[in-house]
Formats: C-alpha cells, sequence, structure tokens
C-alpha cells in the first residue's frame, strides 16, 4: 500500500513538472514557426524570428535598458538591505519589531497596490516617471528579500570571531568589513542574483513607473495587446532563456560557497 | 622553554610592524579615522544610534512613506493640485466605491478567484510538496525541487504569454483534444474565468510549494510511524498527524499566494475577459487618463490592500486556531 501511495504521488510529481514545463516549451517552439499566425501544428520552422530581433536595434536597447535598471536597483536594495540585517539580526531593542514589520512590508504589497503606491510617492517625491523611478521602485520593492537572506545568514556566524577580532583591536567598523562582511559574501551574491531576476522580469511596477522606453517585460506586454506573433516568442524565449541561465549558474555558485565556508 | 617565549616575543613584534604595514593597520591608525571611531564608538548608545538612524529612517520613508501617501491621497478631492485651486479633504472617493455596481463586483470578485485559485494551488501542490518530502531522498531533493524552480525564474509576461499559447484556439491543448477525437471544434478556453485560474496558479504554484515542503521536511517520519503502530489507517495518519502539523506552512503559503493573487495586473488583463475584470484593472484605470482621478483610484487601492489584510489576518487566527485545537 505505501508502494502504491510512493507511484500515485510520483506520478502527480511529473505531472506538475510536466505542467510547469510544458508551457514553455510549447512558447519557445512558436518561436521557430514560419508563418506569422500563432497556433498548432507547425508545419515549418524558420530561425527568421531571432536574426529579426538580433537585427532590432529597438529590442537591443530595451534588453540593455532592462539590465541597467536590475543592476542598479540591485546595488542599491544589497547595500541598504544588508545595512538594515545587520541592525535586526540579534539585537533586542525597543521598537524592533515595528521596523521588522516595516522593513517586510513593501514584499507583502499586492502588486498592483504596491505600483500605485509608488506611482503616487514617486509625483510626490518630484521623481519623473523613467529610469531613474523604475530603479528606485526596484530598489525598494526588494530590500526585504535582501534583509531576510542576510538575516538567515548572519544568525549563523559565530559570535566568537568578532569578540576574538574586538580583543585584538577592531574597531566595529573594520570588524565588520574584516569578519562580518566576508562571511555575509555567499548570503549578498544569492541575494543580489535573485533581485537581478526580480527587478528584471518586473512588469508592474515598470510599466507604471516607466516612462516613454519600455523595458523588457513592458515591451513584451505591448507587443501582445496589439497581437500575438512569433517575434514575441523570439523576444521571450531570450528573456527566458537569460533569467533561467543566471537562476542555475546562481544556484549552482551559492550551493558551492555555503559548501566551502561549512568545510 | 626560554627559547620558545623568545621566538614568540619576536613574533609579536613581527605582527606588530606588519600591522602597521597593511591597509587596515594604517587606516586605524590614521588619525582622522581614529578621531571619527572615537566619536561613534564613544558610548554603546551612540554606536547604537549611528548603526540604527538610517534604516529607520530608510523604512520610514521608503516603505511606510508611499503606504502613507496613499491614504492621504485618496482623502483628497483633487491630486495631483492644480496651481491656485484649494486641496479639500473628503470621504468622496470611498463612497463613490459603493455607490457603483461596477466598482464594487470586481472588488468581490477579485478576492473570490483569489481565494478559490488559492485553494487550487494547495490541492495541487500539496501532494508534490509530500512526495518531495517524504518519498525521495535526501540527497535527490535539492536536484527535484531545482527542476521545479527554474521556470519560476522566469517573468510574469513571459508565462503569461506561455499560457495564452497553450490555451488558445489554435492552442497546444485544443489540438489534442481534436486529435484525440474528443471535441469537433476549439473549445474557448481563453478570455474565462477558467483561463485566468491557469494562469495565475502557474505563476503563484512556487509561493505555494516552498513553504508546503520546508513544513513538511520538518516533520519528523517517526511520528506517522508511531502513529501507524498505534493503528491508524493512511488516511487517518494524514488527517490526523501530517496534516495539523503543517498547518503553519498551510497557512503561510496561502497568505502569500492569496496576496500575490490579489495584485495581478498584467495577467488578468491578458488572459481574462470582459466578464472577469479584476479590481487591479479597475484601479489601474484611474492611472491611465488624465491626473484627476488619482484620489479615486488611490482610494480603491487602499481599500483593496486593507481588505487583502483583513482576510489574511481572519485566515491566520482561524488556522492557528485549528491548530491549537487538533494538538490539545
Amino acid at each position: 500500500m505505501n508502494r502504491g501511495n510512493r507511484i500515485l504521488l510520483s506520478c502527480v510529481y511529473w505531472a506538475f513538472v510536466l505542467y510547469v514545463f510544458v508551457p514553455l516549451i510549447l512558447m519557445i517552439l512558436m518561436g521557430f514557426k514560419d508563418s506569422k499566425f500563432i497556433g498548432f501544428p507547425i508545419k515549418s520552422w524558420t530561425l527568421d524570428w531571432y536574426t529579426g530581433i538580433f537585427a532590432d536595434a529597438e529590442i537591443l536597447s530595451t534588453l540593455g535598458y532592462s539590465a541597467a535598471i536590475a543592476v542598479l536597483a540591485t546595488l542599491i536594495s544589497v547595500a541598504v538591505g544588508t545595512w538594515i540585517a545587520v541592525l535586526l539580526e540579534g539585537r533586542k531593542f525597543w521598537g524592533r519589531t515595528a521596523i521588522f514589520g516595516m522593513t517586510v512590508l513593501p514584499a507583502l504589497v499586492p502588486g498592483i497596490i504596491s505600483a500605485i503606491a509608488f506611482r503616487i510617492y514617486a509625483r510626490y517625491l518630484g521623481i519623473e516617471p523613467g529610469m531613474g523611478a523604475i530603479v528606485w521602485a526596484h530598489a525598494v520593492h526588494n530590500v526585504p528579500f535582501v534583509v531576510l537572506v542576510v538575516m538567515a545568514r548572519l544568525s549563523t556566524l559565530p559570535k566568537s570571531q568578532l569578540e576574538a577580532a574586538r580583543d585584538l583591536g577592531a574597531d566595529p567598523i573594520i570588524a565588520f568589513l574584516r569578519i562580518t562582511l566576508p562571511y555575509l559574501v555567499p548570503a549578498i551574491l544569492g541575494a543580489s542574483i535573485f533581485c537581478l531576476l526580480l527587478s528584471f522580469d518586473d512588469f508592474v511596477r515598470s510599466f507604471f513607473l516607466g516612462g516613454y522606453e519600455p523595458t523588457l517585460p513592458v515591451l513584451i506586454f505591448a507587443k501582445l495587446k496589439s497581437g500575438m506573433s512569433p517575434e514575441i516568442n523570439a523576444i521571450a524565449t531570450v528573456a527566458l532563456v537569460l533569467t533561467a541561465a543566471i537562476g542555475i549558474w546562481a544556484e549552482r555558485f551559492t550551493r558551492r560557497m555555503n559548501k566551502d565556508t561549512k568545510a | 622553554m626560554s627559547n620558545e617565549a623568545a621566538s614568540r616575543a619576536t613574533q609579536d613584534v613581527d605582527a606588530h610592524t606588519r600591522v602597521g604595514r597593511t591597509f587596515w593597520g594604517r587606516l586605524s591608525n590614521w588619525s582622522p579615522y581614529r578621531a571619527l571611531m572615537g566619536l561613534v564608538t564613544a558610548s554603546p548608545r551612540r554606536q547604537f544610534l549611528i548603526l540604527a538612524i538610517f534604516p529607520l529612517l530608510w523604512v520610514l520613508t521608503q516603505h511606510l512613506g508611499p503606504m502613507l501617501q496613499m491614504v492621504r491621497v485618496s482623502l483628497t478631492d483633487a491630486y495631483p493640485v492644480a496651481p491656485g485651486v484649494e486641496q479639500h479633504f473628503t470621504l468622496d472617493n470611498y463612497a463613490r466605491f459603493f455607490g457603483d455596481q461596477i466598482f464594487w463586483q470586481p472588488f468581490f470578485r477579485t478576492l473570490i478567484f483569489a481565494g478559490g485559485f488559492t485553494f487550487c494551488t494547495l490541492i495541487l501542490t500539496y501532494p508534490v510538496a509530500y512526495f518531495l518530502a517524504r518519498h525521495v531522498s535526501r540527497k535527490n531533493q535539492m536536484l527535484f525541487l531545482l527542476l521545479l524552480l527554474i521556470p519560476f525564474w522566469v517573468g510574469e509576461i513571459v508565462r503569461t504569454y506561455a499560457i495564452m499559447i497553450l490555451l488558445g484556439n489554435t492552442g497546444a491543448l485544443n489540438l489534442v483534444l481534436q486529435s484525440l477525437g474528443l471535441i469537433d471544434r476549439p473549445i474557448p478556453f481563453m478570455y474565462t474565468s477558467f483561463s485566468m485560474g491557469v494562469g495565475i496558479v502557474y505563476l503563484t504554484a512556487l509561493y505555494m510549494l516552498l513553504p508546503l515542503y520546508s513544513a513538511l521536511e520538518k516533520l519528523p517520519r517517526s511520528y506517522n510511524e508511531a502513529a501507524a503502530d498505534l493503528g491508524a489507517g493512511a488516511w487517518t495518519r494524514f488527517r490526523r498527524v501530517t496534516l495539523p502539523l503543517t498547518i503553519e506552512g498551510i497557512s503561510s503559503g496561502c497568505t502569500l499566494v492569496f496576496l500575490i493573487s490579489t495584485g495581478f495586473y498584467a495577467t488578468p488583463v491578458l488572459l481574462g475577459g470582459p466578464s472577469t475584470t479584476t479590481f487591479a484593472e479597475t484601479i489601474a484605470g484611474f492611472f491611465h487618463v488624465a491626473g484627476d482621478e488619482w484620489p479615486t483610484g488611490a482610494a480603491f487601492a487602499t481599500i483593496m490592500f486593507f481588505a487583502a489584510l483583513v482576510l489574511t489576518a481572519v485566515f491566520q487566527k482561524l488556522m492557528n486556531a485549528l491548530r491549537k485545537g487538533d494538538t490539545k
């Protein structure tokens, strides 16, 4: 009976794997269809859509624009998030719960409400819609994820190391830079990759805070609203390959780093 | 003995001169830096304040600020204020919500849909999480989990588009059904609550799977074995042992998925139809037109935020009560 259960459950698992992969595989296949019309069956194949998008200056500049936004937003999130994590981890003080609550707030606000709130606040601060506004919104939205990841790592830092550094005469800043920060590197790298992907894939904030220049998801959305075409599949596939490759690489990289520091 | 002591002493001297030569040593001997550190570390209290002041200002102005400003704008009659016009505080924007069916209908639809989709996600992912935590060897668990993680790194828009291709009239699903001879002409899956549900479950499944997996993984297998020894059948074991002890995972997974699914904007626009307009689309509508509709949009977003918060808080209280009742 236990065996039957096991087989049934493994079928459920593999069915779930199919459910998550099949739509994406179909989408990738459709990018090679030699016809303007989206739909099955695919009778002849072509690479024209890909050569088309790599020759399209607008699409390439959108790709660069999205990447630049993701990198800038990630740098801000990581710096701020690490600072907040150092304050919150392992310290007890009045108002800690309130600060922690406010820290995770942006991650809990549903997407559309977060976008609207940022849009209104950007107007209030005098930030024009465009790159600056998107970078700011992404940075704020991603801070909670950095804080949580860094706090988790920080909680495993042996206290004795910091005490030893202080005993040897290191002041708090040097102790932070030479003991705490190197210890946090795997967490910071992991959080950075996560932020990069969140920012690169974000639609709703980029859509409401963007100016005339679209980010990649906003461009795909705009093209989709005016009609499906294999060109969109090719663009989406490029975005998919980029994000999945970065994700897989980061997963392996952080695992290896965690193993190294444990050994 | 004395030799050893002497060599240790020379080592110490060496170490000291080396400290003087390294970057860090030079930095800590640099007088402006020392003066600064003297100021910073004068007392533990001051040191703490210097550490705390930036995070405190950041979360107040950047995390809480946008939400407070949204609430404030929702209480005004005009935003942004045109020059020469006086801004008044009013509750009209909230009254507007209750006054018109085209506003509150999408609101309740969104909450009901989000609740329903959350339940579907739970039913769909629980067996998957159970399989991962219980029937896969520890060595392979990460691999099996990673396989599911890969598609979730792909963005919202790309995955929504993938669902459009799957469900379209000339999509893969209709093609398969037709070639199997189950249907004569394509079923219009798209632009219905069905297509929207498939899309939203597809986008949120991971946020349910991970909390469930970590709750199930923490649960010792011996509990189940003990229950089996006491004569409990598979169903009883699941209902009386596994389920109550994973309520925390269920509760946090459902909360996350519910909050995320109420906030989707692009997915209902692309996958839904006129009969499935969500509140996110209603809210967004106020921001596409000229600025004078912003206060209404802000009021609606505020209503939605508090409704979602209250519902998830009630849900978590319920789940907590359930857990306490069951483990007694």
